[in-house]
């Protein structure tokens, strides 16, 4: 199979003050694949996903993003940016903007889409995550569930080429967690690159091409959810998910 | 009906109510008829005589219509806003209509009051105008609108002082407190987002002078800001920008809008502390950068937030206008105080003047505070 490489990851450390968050991280991810990332917090898995479009600043090693590198260079970063989309855990919408412009500003003010563009894409988009009728709302109005797709419909509409997802389902309530997930599910489904830090399990063996596991700033394991749930290697990624199932 | 229910669960509740409520109620009435009885049996000619000098000092009298012009363009300008940003309810117009009748009330003849029908016409006209661009969206409205808020300022001192206005210096009364207040108000907003912002900075050097800057003007009494101009600035910088022959009006006119500018500052950046960080790191993510986000995300929350602060602040500045009789500047509190003391006939009616100089302060003040509320119930809707 001849697969492309969209993430590649060496040896990429990050100090928080004195604090080791990443003690050297080496991954690809390759274009088209479903990464989910598991790990006890803390264990600097959040803070990976992070360093990829730059929200925190690796201290030492490469990140390069489908062949661009990150480094000091805005032009670069600006091109990871446009390329990697990123959903948080709590779903960071802005609160003073209507739902439909949510989605619309960074289009319109970072692609210079006009706005009646702009506002198509969103509607499909909305339409997509299946809340076409919240367009007019304001994010207090939503409830989590419909945020968080909106969030996810935001990040859409800057059409990324791999998405970032940091336990977006965390800080929901349990009833509304489905409706997030099925999203992300036809989200995987349609090809897009995504890596998830999450602990849905379920949806993690349904969709996850593979699994890296987490530990003290380091990848402890990787591998097939098969490998995972069938023959585990290491011991803290037994207890790890000895704990979580 | 409503009105008996309230009666009974609010002041006759219980017999600490009651209690209570006698109380108040002979207290409210013995303030109440003292002040009454002092309206109705005071004789106030003193303040129709001085009419005009309370309200303008001794701007020429045949210059007047430069301030009418003035305070036309203000009000079409402030109605065209309120047009713009929110419909006015018909429970909030009477209240201003009825605050605003007292001073008119005091203060008009019959040969102003076709002037003020005039600005009033004028006024609900832009507002209507500016209500109707709102809803057909336009998106010209928001430009023109920022566009006239930013000429006002020079256009102000053109009609003025050019082609042979008045002397500064015989600028005096209510206008004085008025026209200082909106300088210092307009002038030091930006500067204050400004600073606010240097002060977030990250680019240490701006972060060091906007703290200097902010903390220095803090630091001491508007008094002291006053008499510095006074005496020292003269000195202090010789010649340079011809600062001795700037008129005192206009020094107080930098000192007011310089020391508003740093406490407005320090509102506006807790404005901007209450933004979580994950709002900037969305904008990041998405691509905006940091200016953008600034303008898009950050600056309008945080602004948001502080609006009551902010408008107290203004209310804080406009009273604070009164001390400018440190620099002999005739303002309308130093008006009030000189009437007594200068008119023989009106020797020593010190509580007739005060009385009047502090309604018009009232008026103004709760009018300020009244639009803050509205402008926060406006916002809460779409929280």
């Amino acid at each position: 199979m001849n697969k492309k490489v969209a993430i590649e990851a060496k040896e990429v450390t990050k100090l928080f003050g004195t604090f080791e968050a990443l003690k050297g991280i080496t991954a690809d991810i390759y274009e088209g694949e479903v990464v989910v990332v598991l790990g006890p917090s803390g264990s600097g898995k959040s803070t990976f996903i992070r360093t990829i479009n730059g929200l925190e600043e690796h201290n030492s090693g490469t990140i390069k993003v489908n062949g661009t590198e990150l480094n000091n260079n805005v032009k670069n970063i600006e091109k990871i940016r446009s390329e990697v989309g990123m959903v948080f855990q709590q779903f960071n919408l802005f609160p003073h903007l209507s739902v439909l412009r949510n989605i619309t500003l960074a289009p319109q003010k970072v692609k210079k889409l006009p706005k009646s563009e702009a506002e198509d894409l969103a509607m499909s988009l909305l339409e997509r995550v299946g809340i076409p009728e919240q367009a007019k709302k304001f994010p207090s109005q939503l409830s989590g569930g419909q945020q968080q797709r909106v969030a996810i419909a935001r990040a859409l509409a800057m059409q990324p080429k791999i998405m970032l997802f940091d336990e977006p389902t965390s800080a929901l309530d349990p009833e509304m967690i489905k409706e997030v997930l099925d999203v992300m599910t036809e989200l995987a489904r349609s090809g897009m690159t995504m890596i998830c830090v999450t602990h849905e399990m379920g949806f993690a063996k349904e969709v996850a091409d593979r699994f890296l596991f987490f530990d003290e700033g380091l990848i402890v394991e990787s591998g097939t959810p098969e490998h995972f749930f069938e023959n585990p290697q290491e011991d803290r990624t037994k207890l790890f998910l000895s704990q979580i199932l | 009906m409503r009105i008996v229910i309230w009666i009974k669960e609010n002041l006759l509740g219980s017999k600490i109510d009651i209690l209570m409520t006698l109380i108040s109620a002979y207290f409210i009435y013995f303030i109440a008829s003292l002040f009454l009885n002092f309206v109705f049996t005071t004789d106030w000619t003193l303040i129709q005589v001085n009419r005009k000098i309370l309200l303008v000092g001794l701007f020429p009298e045949e210059q007047l219509w430069r301030i009418w012009t003035v305070f036309s363009i203000f009000s079409i300008l402030i109605s065209a806003t309120i047009g713009y940003l929110y419909k006015l309810k018909l429970r909030n117009s009477i209240f201003y209509i009825l605050i605003l009748i007292i001073p008119f009330l005091i203060f008009t003849t019959m040969n102003l009051l076709v002037n003020v029908l005039i600005i009033l016409f004028f006024s609900i006209i832009s507002y209507s105008v500016f209500y109707y661009l709102k809803e057909k969206k336009l998106k010209i409205t928001s430009r023109i609108l920022l566009l006239s808020w930013l000429i006002f300022l020079p256009t102000l001192f053109f009609i003025l002082i050019l082609f042979g206005g008045p002397k500064v210096t015989l600028w005096g009364g209510f206008f004085v407190n008025l026209i200082l207040a909106v300088i210092a108000i307009l002038a030091g907003f930006p500067l204050g987002v400004f600073l606010a912002l240097g002060r977030a900075s990250s680019y240490q050097v701006i972060k060091l002078v906007s703290i200097i800057f902010i903390e220095t003007f803090r630091g001491a009494p508007l008094i002291a800001w006053l008499f510095f101009a006074w005496f020292v600035l003269p000195n202090f910088l010789p010649n340079l920008f011809s600062l001795n022959d700037i008129n005192l009006v206009i020094r107080a006119m930098i000192v007011l809008s310089l020391f508003s500018s740093a406490y407005i500052a320090e509102v506006i950046r807790g404005g901007l502390q209450s933004i979580p960080k994950g709002q900037k790191e969305a904008a990041t993510a998405l691509g905006l950068n940091s200016i953008q986000e600034l303008l898009f995300i950050v600056l309008p929350q945080a602004l948001r937030v502080v609006i009551p602060a902010i408008v107290s602040t203004f209310i804080a500045i406009f009273k604070d206008t009164s001390l400018v009789f440190i620099l002999g500047i005739t303002d309308l509190l130093r008006i009030g105080r000189l009437i007594p003391e200068q008119q023989q006939e009106f020797y020593g009616k010190s509580i007739e003047t005060l009385l009047v100089v502090a309604l018009l302060f009232w008026v103004v003040s709760i009018v300020l505070s009244q639009v803050s509320r509205s402008i926060e119930e406006r916002l809460n809707v779409s929280k």
